[in-house]
């Protein structure tokens, strides 16, 4: 809060009481120059009643209709309706004319905050406008919620401190000049086991085996712990310890979150390739652009480098979807990314200033929208929503030139059959027009009318000309042509039609005959009938169907979706997206064209037609058109003949190619951002993306300089990585998140937030002196594991002193270590250990149901629960359902950053070691293999070692079996409820 | 349950107490700091309502059909409106909206002579109880956006809900059970998070009790008691071992404390959901059966059991995020999802009432939205979603008896006099309870939250 404003309180109460009875009775009455008068009447009538009567609505805490009266400038700016006052201008000004009530629409003060100002107090007003309305406050100049000058020097936006000469060797004389300070002992070193247990717990997240204790114990080399250090970092289980904590700061889940919580196909690796990444210490600056431009920056490579640039982006495209229609509320979802980008990498709530500039931080709404256009110039893989069924914009892991590569065989095929299939489509060219032409010259409308909503017209009901003896001759053509134009949509569409020959043969024609033989061909060898998309046509319905909607009985010629013929070959209705009446046969128009029936007389003859159309799917308010068309030119029929031989020939050749060629081969994607066409944003007003402000040019944070991102670059995602890894914060950020892993808590206690309302380091040289040597080992985070690890402060016992727990109750001088308990990853992970039963084997895609049969809404969401023994780690984890086993144990928040895990300890999760199948399985599995050993002593031992990593004691021992003999039931049963004892004990649970 | 008398949670407690006098001595003075999320606290101020009974609808009650009579409706059916309306905006089929009438009839009840429909006749008769807000209004048209709102006071992003800022802000007063109780069939529209505890401290998030034989998971002891016992002493015995070389944690303690209270509440928490003891009239009066586990009736007798049992804030929803009250097909389907709901609310009412207990305990009855009064034609048989207006009711502790709050305009599209949006409702709900909805915050992220976001306005007029 600015300082001269929040001051006026104070201001005002000893000018009213001490100044003000001296201004009156002196200065007032006085004629002294008018500019004194004024100032004396701003102090006396205008700014007590500003204060008491305005500015709690219209101060720093609130802007009602975003007005501030708190200083000149604010009521120059004025608020939502403009300039609040005109300095001489009495009529002119806003101000008055609310402070008078005359307005119905603009009252102020507002009745149920006191209502009107007195008369007196009005004229005051009035007075002090006319004479110019001088205020002599102004404010300092801010950025965002801080004075600038504040903010320039802010302890955590400085560059990081050149370390002292000369250089101290380790972290230990930093904890130690603060404890010496403060007069506390430090607790003497952990013994072995303990230790040995804090570190893997610590570096693996899973409990150090036996035979490791023994080998730790029993290594008197004096660089023992450097050496267990070293095997825990080149253990695959590091990285998905640590990588776990990362994803616990980026909001890591496999579901969407929106109002489906749809499956985010493929970002499983994305979770993957952090765990990679940790285990392969990749530098931290390369982790951070990675993440953020992995993309652009290797956009240039191949192969595996290549996909690994795709796949880190999956850290912004996993970002919180929201709403039906996700594309609707993506300012949403940018939030979410901003929110996240700033608390993860600088420890800054930048989204705060989504709607309004921070309140309490340096940072402006301009600062958010410049980094909102950078989103909004990048392409988010699109999981679906219920508006938008499935999966889209996933990218491809692979080059251009690899995809090339990867399709060759198939595109090769492709390519063969290419040639014939132009020169069909050419042949066909001049027969198709000269066909449009006699439908046009020649065409004689029969009969033609609409069908309404869920309607059936017949043929008579519609006749144009005579339909019971219309004369053709061979060749001619009839077509029923149904259009969707006509009325408001596609639909399905039942259609009768039955020709009989007048004299002759008396031969007869029905549709209905085509219900068995709809497949043999279109057109089917000595068949009149054939079927046209008239779209652009006419062209045959060149696709076969021989099952729609996976029902047999459904047989239909298509082209794409639509439009459509098919017919209903069961004798039962088919219950689809309606019910279709049994044997009957339908056309389906396409969105932006018509499809047609055709016949072609097979001689001359004279015949009567009869037939109906029907809207066979009610619903919607949708309806078509048709129309019975006789042309009447010879060449008419030949012509269609010619076309349909073409069109035999060119669906033989797809049917073969395909056959031959394979359905396209997919090459794999990843749940990804990449670069799409750069723009700037507009501002939203309030945060509201309906009221557009400013368009914000792309650029860094003005605290930070503000640096734009240069014409051409792109979406200035790149640009935003490398100002991110330059800024100290991300350095010092990340060093405190990797001693909070140590210790349990920062040294700057407030992870995410590095802020004006975070809290200060506690050992501020030391996080200085970590900064610098994490910079100068570049940035390998490993190092710094072996560096925190090597130090006394790491390595003491929680054996807390008595003056520690008086004067430091928090241990924030860490004269001793910190028990934590275990988290509910490392739970879970040491109940399969105990058990034998834990699966290693890195976990990969969750068996979510295929993407193109999601259906999931609002109504029937994804709703699922993925169990097996894999670590914990790899479990799928959705936003919307929360996870029985990782809630119930305070796992990270899916849908925001979490920085730390808030524990809770409440009776469910002691339900849990009470009750719960899975728990009382783990003790059994550990029970059954304790009863293979020869007696009672080694089965104690064995499972003390298995799940305390240590020996019992002498009177553990006594214990032990002072619990077996009373316990009633088999061996195995006594050593089940050993086994459960045992792995429901504090010391199994936490980390000493 | 019966072969449990040797072992009861007190001789648990007893056991494990007797020890180490020391022992004891740090539990005790462990389990009085703040190390206690569920330790009772005080409201702002006094008040009236010591719990709250939360009856939540899935998919949106029409007001228009059920509690809020609009005569001009019957008179100007068919009539065609013009309205820039969210669930009509750009949606081909309705360029064209007609009024549509009503499907029940309403009827003037109790001395108050508040007009109630024939939807809800049990309902019908306890007007004189009840408070009823006639002019709702939500900020969303989505099921999930309202029925997150309706729960946490946001629409969009995950926020703490109504019941765990309830158990937050008094702690429980019964440790053998949840502050925060949620019977629910099925998960509603948002999923948990309409219960979640989010930045909350985990102990307030609600406790889910489904309908049927086992309504909480890993309640049922599944080994006999006498051994179980035998298994807590004996850990009893390992931790104790073990906390003496840890005298200061008192983590450790509160966790050895937590298997007290677990060991209660395999006892307790069926106790509540064991209904033998009920008389046949009261079973008759919930519409239930003997031994029936299902059912709304079966939540609202569990309701005034936990209710008696001291828990805080007891949530009923109704149905699912499918087959619920979203009557887009046939207004009739509201029918048989108002038949099971009625008589057992009704009864909830009544028993309440008769126990003294609706002195202390507040009743609150609400939907996410309401339905509109119109369709695409005037003779569609459903209704769409509508964030305009909606009607809600409060009963029992605070509440002024047998009054109408606010109104809709002729056809009950808009709440016209005293409209009453979520986050007033919310703020009126903690006002009951002895909260000052703009006081009762949390600092997460640097921010105090609250449940009313920046908004919320107590509802004066319906208390008494």
């Amino acid at each position: 809060m600015d300082e001269k404003t929040s001051n006026h309180g104070a201001e005002w109460a000893w000018l009213r009481f001490i100044l003000l009875p001296i201004l009156l009775s002196s200065i007032f009455q006085s004629s002294s120059a008018a500019a004194e008068d004024a100032v004396a009447h701003f102090e006396a009538k205008i700014r007590p009643v500003l204060i008491e009567r305005c500015i709690e609505c219209h101060g720093a805490e609130k802007q009602k209709g975003g007005l501030r009266l708190d200083s000149r400038e604010g009521w120059m700016k004025g608020g939502d309706s403009g300039a609040t006052i005109v300095p001489g201008e009495v009529e002119k000004s806003v101000l008055i004319k609310a402070l008078r009530y005359t307005d119905v629409d603009l009252k102020m003060p507002p009745e149920k905050k006191g209502g009107k100002l007195s008369a007196r107090e009005v004229a005051d007003f009035e007075a002090w406008v006319k004479a110019g309305a001088h205020d002599p406050r102004v404010v300092a100049a801010k950025i965002g919620g801080m004075n600038a000058a504040d903010a320039k020097t802010w302890w955590a936006f400085q560059p990081i401190a050149e370390p002292p000469v000369p250089m101290p060797k380790d972290i230990d004389r930093f904890i130690s000049a603060r404890l010496e300070g403060a007069g506390l002992e430090t607790a003497p070193l952990a013994e072995r086991r303990t230790l040995i247990r804090r570190a893997t717990y610590d570096l693996t997240g899973l409990p150090p085996t036996p035979e490791e204790v023994e080998a730790f114990v029993g290594d008197a080399a004096p660089d023992a712990f450097a050496k267990v250090v070293e095997r825990l970092l080149a253990s695959p289980r590091y990285g998905e310890k640590w990588g776990r904590h990362w994803l616990d700061v980026a909001r890591y889940a496999d579901t969407a979150g929106e109002n489906t919580d749809r499956p985010l196909p493929h970002i499983w690796r994305y979770r993957n390739w952090v765990f990679e990444a940790f285990n392969r210490d990749l530098p931290f600056d390369e982790f951070v652009r990675l993440q953020l431009a992995g993309d652009v920056l290797r956009a240039g490579e191949s192969g595996a480098a290549h996909a690994e640039g795709i796949v880190a982006t999956g850290y912004l495209a996993v970002a919180r979807r929201f709403g039906h229609d996700s594309d609707k509320d993506v300012h949403l979802m940018h939030e979410d990314v901003i929110d996240n980008v700033g608390k993860a990498f600088l420890g800054l709530s930048i989204a705060c200033a989504r709607c309004h500039d921070h309140k309490f931080d340096p940072v402006t709404a301009q600062d958010y929208y410049a980094l909102y256009g950078m989103f909004a110039s990048s392409r988010f893989s699109f999981p679906g929503c219920e508006a938008k069924g499935q999966p889209r914009d996933l990218a491809t892991m692979l080059t251009p030139a690899e995809v090339v590569t990867f399709k060759k065989t198939w595109s090769d095929r492709l390519a063969q059959s290419e040639p014939r299939l132009k020169e069909i489509t050419a042949q066909a060219q001049p027969v198709r027009t000269q066909l449009k032409q006699d439908m046009t010259a020649a065409k004689r409308v029969l009969a033609a009318a609409k069908v309404g909503e869920g309607g059936s017209v017949t043929f008579g009901e519609g006749e144009k000309l005579a339909l019971d003896r219309i004369a053709v001759r061979q060749g001619e053509i009839l077509q029923l042509v149904v259009d969707p134009r006509a009325s408001h949509g596609e639909d399905s569409t039942l259609v009768e039609w039955e020709i009989t020959e007048l004299g002759g043969a008396a031969r007869r024609w029905s549709l209905r005959d085509l219900l068995p033989t709809l497949l043999a061909g279109n057109p089917a060898a000595d068949s009149p009938w054939c079927f046209l998309d008239m779209k652009d046509g006419p062209a045959f319905l060149g696709e076969k169907v021989e099952a729609m909607e996976g029902r047999a009985e459904l047989q239909s010629w298509r082209s794409g979706a639509a439009p459509l013929v098919f017919v209903n070959t069961s004798d039962q209705p088919v219950a689809v997206w309606t019910s279709l009446p049994p044997r009957s046969f339908f056309v389906h128009p396409g969105p932006q064209g018509a499809v047609a029936v055709a016949w072609v007389s097979p001689g001359d003859c004279e015949i009567a037609v009869a037939g109906c159309v029907a809207d066979a799917h009610p619903g919607g308010g949708d309806g078509v058109a048709f129309s019975l068309e006789h042309i009447a030119a010879a060449g008419g029929g030949p012509a269609l003949a010619g076309l349909g031989a073409l069109a035999r020939e060119e669906s033989e050749i797809i049917r073969v190619r395909d056959a031959e060629a394979g359905p396209e081969p997919v090459a794999p994607v990843a749940f990804a951002v990449v670069e799409a066409v750069p723009v700037n944003v507009r501002l939203h007003l309030r945060g509201d993306p309906e009221k557009p402000g400013e368009e914000v040019p792309r650029r860094w944070l003005s605290i930070f300089g503000g640096e734009a991102v240069p014409p051409g670059a792109g979406s200035g995602r790149r640009e935003l990585a490398d100002w991110i890894v330059r800024s100290p914060l991300s350095t010092r950020v990340m060093v405190n998140r990797i001693w909070q892993g140590h210790f349990g808590h920062g040294l700057v206690r407030t992870p995410n937030d590095f802020g004006s309302r975070g809290e200060r380091p506690t050992h501020p040289e030391l996080l200085e002196w970590l900064c610098a040597r994490f910079e100068k080992d570049g940035r390998s985070i490993k190092a710094l594991h072996r560096l925190i690890m090597a130090s006394a402060a790491y390595q003491r016992a929680n054996t807390v002193s008595e003056m520690a727990a008086t004067r430091d109750v928090d241990n924030r001088l860490l004269s001793h270590f910190t028990r934590r308990r275990l988290t509910a990853e490392e739970l879970r992970d040491s109940l399969l250990a105990a058990g034998g039963n834990l699966d290693l084997t890195p976990g990969e895609a969750h068996p979510f149901p295929p993407e193109k049969t999601w259906s999931f809404t609002q109504h029937t969401p994804f709703n699922a629960l993925y169990d097996d023994t894999k670590r914990t780690a790899y479990q799928m984890v959705q936003r919307q359902r929360s996870h029985p086993f990782l809630t119930l144990f305070d796992g990270a928040d899916p849908n925001t950053s979490t920085a730390e895990r808030h524990l809770t300890t409440v009776p469910t999760q002691a339900l849990y070691f009470l009750n719960d199948p899975f728990f009382h399985a783990q003790a059994a599995r550990l029970a059954a293999s304790l009863t293979a050993l020869p007696d009672d002593a080694a089965r104690l031992r064995r499972a003390f070692r298995t799940a305390l990593q240590r020996e019992p004691a002498d009177d553990e021992q006594t214990w032990a079996a002072d619990f077996l003999k009373s316990y009633p039931g088999t061996p195995e049963e006594k050593w089940a409820a050993c086994s459960r004892v045992l792995l429901t004990g504090n010391e199994f649970i936490h980390v000493e | 349950m019966n072969d449990c008398t040797t072992c009861s949670r007190r001789h648990f407690l007893r056991s494990a107490v007797a020890g180490s006098a020391l022992f004891s001595g740090i539990l005790q003075q462990l389990m009085a700091d703040d190390g206690d999320p569920l330790a009772a606290h005080a409201p702002h101020f006094p008040a009236k309502a010591k719990r709250v009974i939360f009856l939540f609808m899935t998919g949106g009650v029409s007001h228009i059909d059920s509690f809020d009579p609009k005569p001009a409706l019957i008179r100007d059916h068919g009539k065609e409106l013009k309205l820039d309306h969210p669930e009509i905006k750009d949606r081909p089929g309705f360029e064209h909206i007609y009024l549509k009438r009503p499907q029940w009839e309403f009827a003037a009840h109790g001395q108050s002579g508040t007009e109630v429909s024939t939807l809800f006749p049990h309902m019908a008769k306890c007007v004189d109880d009840l408070a009823l807000i006639r002019s709702m209004h939500t900020s969303h048209s989505n099921h999930y956006n309202a029925t997150l709102g309706m729960h946490t006071g946001s629409f969009t992003q995950s926020r703490p809900s109504i019941g765990a800022w309830t158990s937050y802000g008094l702690g429980s007063s019964n440790r053998n059970l949840p502050s925060f109780v949620v019977l629910a069939p099925a998960q509603t529209y948002a999923g948990t998070q309409v219960y979640a505890s989010d930045f909350l401290p985990g102990a307030h998030q609600g406790t889910l009790v489904v309908p049927g034989a086992t309504p909480v998971a890993n309640v049922a002891p599944c080994i006999p008691a006498d051994r179980q016992a035998l298994e807590l002493a004996a850990l009893r015995s390992l931790d104790e071992r073990h906390l003496a070389a840890h005298q200061r944690d008192g983590l450790l303690a509160a966790r050895l404390h937590s298997f007290e209270t677990a060991f209660g509440m395999q006892m307790a928490v069926p106790e509540v959901f064991d209904f033998s003891r009920e008389n046949d009239a009261t079973l008759a009066d919930y519409r239930l059966q003997r031994g029936q586990t299902t059912g709304f009736g079966w939540q609202c007798l569990a309701a005034r059991r936990l209710a008696e049992r001291g828990v805080r804030f007891i949530e009923l929803i109704d149905t699912g995020s499918s087959g619920n009250w979203d009557a887009h097909g046939d207004m009739l389907t509201h029918e048989p999802l108002a038949k099971n709901v009625d008589q057992p609310i009704a009864a909830l009412l009544r028993d309440l009432k008769q126990r003294g207990m609706l002195e202390d305990t507040l009743v609150v009855w609400t939907t996410e939205f309401g339905r509109t009064p119109f369709n695409n034609t005037a003779d569609a048989k459903g209704r769409e979603h509508h964030p305009w207006a909606f009607s809600s009711w409060f009963a029992g502790a605070g509440v002024k008896p047998g009054i109408v709050h606010g109104a809709t305009d002729e056809h009950g599209l808009r709440a016209v006099e005293n409209p009453v949006h979520v986050h007033d409702f919310h703020a009126t709900i903690l006002h009951l309870l002895g909260f000052d909805h703009e006081r009762l915050t949390y600092r997460h992220a640097g921010r105090d939250y609250r449940l009313t976001d920046v908004e919320g306005r107590v509802i004066r007029e319906v208390l008494s």
